[in-house]
């Protein structure tokens, strides 16, 4: 099947967008991408631990295939810190993707709009592939298309809880009215929630909680693996409509009684 | 010369932009800087010189979501 995902001028042959942390060790971490077989990797951006440099630098752990990678701006808490970060993910030189998160509240880290639109609006004129994290609006989601972005993230549900996607007729709604990419982008907890997401029109998920703090994330690797195919597969075919009331398979005439 | 990086005080017998990442034993192609709040890009941190008192940013790639 020829499906690709196209963001930014780039193709994908997979549809998930894979986060790098909060995983049991390296090893178990390169695993689960392996098997997700995941093209997009996502990261943070922070200070460098100048007591023990390596500690924290996901990327010599990752070896020698070539990801695009998606850094993040999370611990922004206003468009200008989001820019800042982004700029300094940029001059890095690994990449000119960057994924906008902008939240002023611990508790939940739901976006801010306000922020996100502005901040989207900067990047996208600046150069950056911009793919900003958003609330399920479906008006937001198309303010931040008008505003530049390659693809729209709404969240199904905040940051690392897996609760699943909370409001099924937003998404669908906002996967109907972009003509971007959208990318359903935290709180999916394991495969249902992933074929959800794709049969209700998204183009791919972003994930990190559900296979990083799985009991087995390599085997949630794959498993999300093949629930983005069979979720994709189904929306291509078209569901049937919901009923009341039975439909027999089977035509009642020539019963012998 | 006295330097802030990263929210703390040092004393480094550095010069350049490229001294610092060296002192810190920094693998060069995963760090950004920050100098005054100006980025600094890669290419130009041999040239980058410092002065007593500045305000360096070092920053990486880390896991996240």
């Amino acid at each position: 099947m020829n499906d690709v995902l196209t963001i930014g001028g780039k193709q994908f042959d997979s549809r998930l967008f894979l986060g790098t942390g909060r995983y049991p060790n390296p090893f178990v971490q390169n695993q689960s991408i392996e098997a997700s077989e995941a093209e997009v990797l996502t990261f943070a951006i922070r200070r460098v631990n100048l007591n023990s440099p390596d500690e924290d630098a996901i990327l010599q752990h990752l070896g020698d295939k070539t990801f695009q990678y998606l850094p993040n701006t999370s611990g922004a808490t206003s468009a200008e810190e989001a820019v800042r970060i982004a700029k300094l993910a940029r001059s890095s030189g690994l990449s000119n993707w960057i994924k906008i998160e902008v939240s002023r509240n611990d508790k939940t880290l739901l976006p801010d709009p306000i922020e996100t639109v502005k901040a989207t609006e900067i990047l996208a004129n600046d150069g950056f592939v911009v793919l900003p994290y958003t609330s399920d609006d479906p008006a937001l989601c198309y303010r931040l298309q008008e505003a530049g972005a390659a693809a729209v993230m709404p969240g199904g549900s905040p940051i690392g809880t897996g609760l699943g996607i909370l409001n099924p007729y937003n998404i669908e709604l906002i996967t109907e009215e972009l003509t971007v990419p959208v990318i359903v982008d935290a709180g999916l907890g394991s495969a249902a929630d992933v074929t959800k997401a794709m049969e209700l029109g998204a183009d791919g998920v972003l994930l990190n909680t559900a296979i990083a703090k799985a009991r087995n994330p390599v085997k949630m690797a794959e498993a999300v693996k093949h629930a983005i195919k069979a979720g994709r597969l189904s929306y291509l075919s078209g569901r049937i409509p919901k009923k009341k009331y039975a439909t027999a398979s089977s035509t009642v005439n020539y019963i012998s009684k | 010369m006295r330097l802030h990086i990263n929210g703390e005080t040092y004393d480094l017998e550095v010069a350049t932009m490229a001294d610092v990442v060296h002192h810190f034993q920094l693998q060069k192609g995963l760090v950004a800087t920050e100098l005054d709040g100006t980025i600094i890009d890669r290419d130009r941190w041999d040239d980058t010189e410092l002065r007593d008192g500045m305000k360096i940013e070092l920053v990486q790639f880390v896991g996240g979501g």
